[in-house]
């Protein structure tokens, strides 16, 4: 995940990420069934422990975000899903900041209900293994554009707080492109995937 | 791999001890005063009293600093890059092969090192706030919060499930080594892994339906329960009335003028 440290953003910055985070945390939790919770949370877990893996990519070493996985698997309750793995994130690994779990969110959340917008549209939610094809190429176009807005928002916070950051933005963004085609490609397959698998999945919303 | 974080919550402390719901209020206080100061002086005084409740709460140094060093990832780019990158209107002072120092960029390092500090303490005030107890007693103490259950059962399961996958994943990743496979960055690679996080979920999602109904049918509700209860003595509250007394003089020291904030290029 990209996330943001403790104290590098201005205050009001991450306290209006904060306000918005708990604004669409009471939504979509309003949405959610207790039975749903096991369900979700494997979810949630799954993408968690994902997102410890590393692919070697070139010099760097980059590592799965998911978000707009979590969008296609889960709709709008991939924001409850992505704001619980970032607080365990923060506080099982020290990764990413506790003020700043707010913005994280936000960061990472708004884009996966983007990509479920995206996913949802051009699917129109018709999964069975013979749509495979639609599903993963609407999978596929929904993981990257969850990476990308994700980093466009975090450029966005960056330059925000301070000119001083332009360099730091740019050797972020840059780092993560080629995560914009793994997960597009992950997403893809991953979708695909389960559509001729287990296709009853991506009802459960 | 990953370790879990309340390794040490069996041992006797003064912190371990504290009621565990004060505890992470007033510590979760603390966090968040620290983490508004802009003054480096004051984030250094923040940082002792973060060490202090570290050595109290007893857990060993060593399995604190090992988590520590996670965050230096985060924070270094920030560290290693600002002195270079702003030049503004500063002298220079040297530059070599496009790379530039200034003095104005010097001056920038006392701001990234009150950035490294800051994250440092939230790190470290993360052991005294939730190492200090059973994961299933913070869990509770959340729900006595009163914390949407929703999200307490949330936090629950996927904490739960975090470990059961991370160990099949491991098991995942064996026989795929076992039968050749290699990490290579091509899209061979990138499918391969795909599919088989692909066949992770799947596996994990009939799982989670398995666990759900045998749970439903010993009786689960949806409410945590465990045979401890919460008492708040008077030693409770005398400890919250410090840790968050500490955290309020904190931002008052902040507001008062013999602490100017180090944010004057903004």
């Amino acid at each position: 995940m990209v996330h943001i440290s403790d104290g590098v953003l201005d205050p009001w910055l991450w306290e209006s990420g904060w306000a918005i985070t708990v604004v669409i945390l009471a939504y979509t939790l309003s949405k959610m069934k207790t039975e749903d919770v096991p369900k979700l949370s494997v979810i949630t877990a799954a993408v968690f422990v994902a997102s410890l893996i590393h692919i070697q990519v070139g010099p760097t070493s980059v590592h799965f975000i998911l978000n707009g996985f979590a969008g296609v698997m889960l709709g709008i309750l991939a924001f409850p899903c992505i704001f619980v793995a970032l607080v365990l994130q923060c506080f099982l690994f020290g990764h990413g900041g506790i003020t700043t779990i707010g913005v994280n969110a936000v960061n990472m959340g708004v884009p996966a209900l983007i990509a479920y917008l995206i996913f949802k549209t051009g699917t129109k939610l018709d999964i069975r293994p013979e749509t495979k094809n639609k599903v993963s190429l609407f999978g596929a176009i929904a993981g990257g554009v969850g990476v990308v807005l994700a980093l466009l928002l975090l450029a966005a916070e960056l330059l925000t707080t301070g000119e001083e950051f332009y360099e730091t933005t740019v050797l972020v963004v840059s780092t993560h492109i080629p995560i914009i085609v793994i997960e597009a490609i992950f997403t893809g397959v991953l979708a695909g995937f389960i559509a001729t698998v287990k296709p009853e999945m991506f009802g459960k919303k | 791999m990953i370790s879990e974080i309340d390794r040490y919550a069996g041992i006797a402390s003064p912190i371990h001890r504290w009621d565990p719901r004060l505890r992470l209020i007033s510590i979760f206080a603390l966090i968040f005063s620290v983490m508004l100061l802009y003054n480096l002086q004051l984030v250094v005084v923040g940082m002792t009293f973060a060490i202090i409740l570290t050595c109290i709460s007893k857990i060993p140094l060593s399995f604190v600093l090992s988590r520590m060093k996670l965050v230096f990832i985060f924070v270094i780019p920030f560290f290693i890059i600002i002195p270079f990158t702003v030049i503004g209107n500063g002298v220079e002072i040297v530059s070599f092969g496009g790379i530039t120092l200034s003095y104005r960029g010097i001056e920038y390092v006392k701001f990234a090192a009150m950035i490294v500090l800051k994250a440092l303490t939230a790190v470290m005030l993360i052991f005294p706030m939730i190492g200090t107890s059973r994961m299933d007693i913070t869990i509770k103490a959340l729900e006595g919060l009163y914390m949407p259950n929703k999200l307490v059962q949330m936090f629950a399961f996927t904490y739960r499930y975090i470990f059961v996958l991370d160990d099949e994943f491991t098991r995942m990743d064996r026989s795929l080594a076992s039968r050749g496979f290699k990490k290579r960055g091509n899209l061979y690679t990138l499918t391969t892994i795909s599919k088989a996080i692909a066949m992770l979920f799947v596996n994990s999602y009939e799982r989670a339906d398995r666990v759900f109904y045998a749970m439903r049918s010993k009786g689960y509700t949806g409410k945590i329960a465990t045979l401890h209860e919460f008492h708040a003595r008077r030693q409770d509250w005398v400890n919250t009335a410090v840790v968050a007394g500490f955290a309020l003089l904190l931002q008052v020291a902040a507001t008062s003028d013999t602490f100017s904030a180090t944010r004057g290029f903004l």
